[in-house]
Formats: C-alpha cells, structure tokens, sequence
C-alpha cells in the first residue's frame, strides 16, 4: 500500500470500510430462508407440546407413566455415581500399576487394560452377573443376604432392593470396566508432567509423596479432566446395559412400559419420554463436558 | 476341556456373525456420517439444524435404547404399512449400528475438515475451482489421513457394541454364548473365557493396525 498514490489509498480503504462495515456476505435470499426455519421450528415446539397434552388430557398418560420413569432415572443416577467413584478408585490403581517400578505388576495392569478394552461390555457385565455371580453363589457367598444382614444390624433392611445382586455385580462390572479406559487416562495425565517438574521438585526437598500431591498430581488433572467427563457420559449410557441384568433403572421402565402397549402411538409416546429423559441427563453433562475442556485448555 | 471343544464351532460361527455385522455397517455408518458432516458445516440452517439435532440425540442416548426404538417401534410402523421384511434383527442390528456410528463419524470428519487449513479452500477458490471440486480434491484428500486413526477406533467400539445387538439377534456371539450358558449352567467360566478370547482375536489385531497408522500419521506430520 505505500506505493499507492494517497487520495488511491484513501479511496480504496474508503471502499473496503463501506463493504465491511456491518454486512455480511449470505445471500438475501439465505438469511429469509433461515429465519423461516427458526419460524418451523418454534411452530413444531407447539405442536409437540400439544401432542403431550392430548395424550395428558385424554388418557391421563404423562401422570400414569412419569413418575415410574422418574424412578428409573434415579436408580441410574445412583448407579453411575457409584460406578464412577468405584471406576476412579480402578483407574488410579491401574495408572500406579503401569508405572510400577516392579515388571510383573506393570504387565498385569496391561493385561488388565488390554483384555478390558478389547472385549465388549456387555460381555463383561453378563461374565460379572451369570459367571463369577453364579460361581460365588454355589460356593455360598449372596451379596443379597450379607447386605440384608449389614442392614439388619443397622435397623433399615427394607432398603435392600430386590435386585440387590445386580445392583452389586453391575456396579462392580461397569467400573472394572471403566477402570481400564480410565486408566490410560491417568496415566497419560501423569505422564504429561514433564519430568523436570518432578527433577525440580527433588531437588528441592520434597519427597516422591509430596512432589506427587502437590506438583505432579495437580498439572495432570488439567489434561485427565475432558476425557474424564466423556467417560462419564458414556458410563451412564452403558448403565442402561444394566437393565439386562434385571436392574430395574431407566430404560426397564421404558421398554416394560412400552413394550406392553398395543397402540402404536402410545408405545412412541412412552419411548420418546424415557429417551427425553436419557437426553435430559446426558446433555448437559456434555455441556459441562465442553465447558470443562474449553476451561482446561487455556494456559494458566 | 471337552465344553469348549463342543462350543467351538458353533461360537465361530458367532465371531463370523459378529465380524459381519460390523463389515456391513461401517462402510455405511461412513456413507451417513459423510453426508451428515456435510450437512452440519453448510450454511443452510435447514440442513445445519437437522444434522446438528440428530448428532447430538444420537451421542446422548444409550445404544441400546436406540436399538430397542428401532426394533420394536420402527418394527411396529413398518408392520402396519407391510413392510415386515425390514423387521428382522440382520436388518435391525446393522441399521442402527450404522446409524449411531454415523454421528460418531460425522464429529470426526467434521474435526478433520477443520484441520485442513483454511488457506488451502481459499487458495483453491481463487484459483477458479468451484467449491465442489474444492471439496474432493483439495480438502479431502489432505484430511483421509488424519481421520483413518479414529475411525480404526471406531471400528473397534463397533465391534464392541455388536454384543448388545445380541438381545434380538440369535446369530451374534453373544447370542450364542448366552444360550450356552443357559444351557450349561454348572460350569459357565470356561464359555466366557471362550467368547472373551475370540473377542480379544478380533480387536487386537486391529487395534494394532490403528497404532500402526497413528505412528506413520505422526512421523509424517
């Protein structure tokens, strides 16, 4: 530009200010197009509400059925918090594991990685539940009757679900498996650490305990936390495979529901409410699940 | 022992079933996520909307409650206009495997377009190339190599998620191992260690072609 005569250079920055200034480059016709979708849209919201009160108001089925979902949702909140708890506490031995100084224990933990993340999970909650459930169960050991006593002792056995075994073998299921995939987690989380930090830390004074508490473990939770929280949507996913066991958690309540309808609008109705209620669980977790990582990636 | 010799053939022919499932399905979960990735990047709202809304109902709800949807639902829908010849779990299972892995795929190719450098689009439509022939011959070809590692990945999440195809198939290695056990009630260990093994035979070997692609993809780069 500093060969450009000056009234030139005026008049064409004039011109580049005038082309920019507040326009966008979509078509007229584009922008109507658009906004008559937002138009679609919010008369197809209407519509689907209508459609929930017709059923609420000529068969009452919103009242009938709710609540029984809600119920399910509970149940599978409670699982997945559990198994995730359960999971962490895995992971975290896994991670130490392969670090371990000792060779064995590093080849177990990857056995025990590589063996879980290579089968399906749905084979390891059947081998949990059907297996090792039945196998205990013939050498004496009912995680029903030992919780039935515990509680008994505390004066609150009605507490103890039915399906308490499934609730004991699923849990202990989901998080082996979870484990596994966790433990990659951490451990490409500490890995991250540069091992200056650690040399730094030595050097210092610190010991191996401290400089892990409070250099190490701290900068790799920055890098573990997004893969954490999509583990965790995808935990509580895989907690409706639970149903299968006889867990009686969100998607049992629907396909019960559901499946016994003979009208084909009601069966739709029943399992669009159990999957807007996966959605109302599920989506904002991957919201946070974005936040988090937008969070975590800016620099300090 | 002579129970995993007696089930052996019948859970190859499972492992057979299960390695089919997913064949059919990938190709296909490839197809939609393509066309979905490409919906979900245009300008149009009314292709943009209705992608985004499908990708992110699809990740939220669980496989296996898309499955039951689509089998007993869709199944019912499609009974009332004649159309039972859908309705079996072949059909079923590779559908909904391929429909659930295409918003999978659409994220990632989605991610691999926005990899390539922008330049790269704008050097090319300067250049006289319609946005077309941008798209083939520009774009993809720089973005293949740095999706092929998720969608090996992918391809080993499918072959997991297969075994919940078994609670309506009969023919899926899980399947076959369910009814074993049943069957066999005293001594079920042996037949899960059977169908764990024949499940590590068909994911390793992959998993080890994904790491060998992610090592060329980073020497590369």
């Amino acid at each position: 530009m500093s060969f450009v005569e000056p009234s030139v250079e005026r008049r064409s920055l004039r011109l580049v200010k005038q082309k920019t200034d507040g326009q966008s480059d979509t078509p007229a016709w584009l922008t109507i197009l658009n906004s008559l979708f937002y138009v679609v849209v919010l008369l197809a919201v209407v519509a689907f509400g209508y459609y929930l009160y017709t059923f609420q108001r000529n068969q009452g089925l919103l009242t009938l059925y709710l609540p029984v979902l809600l119920d399910g949702a509970r149940v599978t909140i409670i699982v997945s918090i559990l198994s995730l708890v359960l999971a962490t506490i895995f992971g975290f031995i896994g991670a130490l594991g392969r670090l371990a100084r000792f060779a064995p224990i590093r080849w177990l933990a990857m056995v025990y990685v590589e063996v879980v993340r290579g089968t399906p999970i749905f084979v390891q909650l059947l081998l949990w539940y059907y297996g090792v459930g039945y196998v205990l169960s013939t050498m004496g050991f009912d995680p029903y009757s030992a919780a039935f006593q515990v509680m008994t002792a505390l004066q609150s056995n009605s507490l103890v679900p039915d399906q308490f075994n499934a609730y004991f073998y699923g849990i202990i299921g989901l998080s082996f498996n979870y484990g596994a995939y966790l433990t990659e987690v951490f451990r490409t989380g500490i890995e991250s650490v540069s091992k200056g930090q650690t040399e730094a830390a030595l050097s210092l004074g610190l010991n191996s305990r401290q400089t892990m508490r409070h250099i190490v473990l701290p900068q790799a939770f920055r890098i573990t936390i997004p893969p954490f929280t999509n583990y965790f949507i995808t935990l509580v996913q895989d907690s409706a495979l639970l149903s299968v066991l006889g867990l009686i958690e969100l998607d049992h309540q629907t396909f019960g529901l559901a499946l016994i309808q003979t009208d084909v609008g009601v069966k739709m109705f029943v399992f669009i409410l159990g999957a807007l209620l996966y959605l109302a669980i599920c989506y904002p977790l991957s919201l946070l699940a974005r936040f988090f990582e937008s969070r975590f990636a800016r620099a300090y | 022992m002579d129970l995993i010799q007696q089930a052996l053939p019948e859970f190859l022919v499972g492992a057979r079933n299960t390695l089919i499932y997913c064949v059919s399905a990938f190709p296909l979960a490839l197809l939609l996520g393509l066309i979905l990735a490409l919906m979900s990047s245009s300008r149009i709202i009314w292709l943009r909307g209705p992608a985004r809304i499908f990708i992110e109902i699809i990740r939220s709800t669980p496989f296996i409650v898309q499955l039951f949807i689509l089998y007993y639902a869709v199944g019912a829908v499609l009974l009332t206009v004649k159309l039972e010849t859908l309705d079996n779990a072949w059909s079923a299972g590779i559908a909904i495997l391929a429909i659930n892995y295409s918003a999978y795929e659409a994220e990632v190719f989605r991610a691999g377009f926005l990899s390539v450098d922008r330049g790269q689009t704008e050097a090319a439509l300067s250049l006289g190339l319609t946005s077309f022939q941008n798209f083939f011959r520009i774009v993809l070809p720089q973005a293949i190599p740095l999706m092929i590692p998720p969608f090996v990945n992918d391809f080993i999440y499918m072959l997991k998620d297969s075994a919940i195809v078994s609670v309506i198939s009969g023919t899926e290695l899980t399947a076959v191992l369910n009814t074993w056990v049943t069957h066999h009630g005293s001594n079920p260990i042996p037949l899960y260690t059977l169908a764990i093994v024949l499940y590590l035979l068909l994911s390793l070997p992959i998993s080890y072609v994904a790491r060998y692609f992610e090592r060329r993809l980073r020497a590369a780069l």
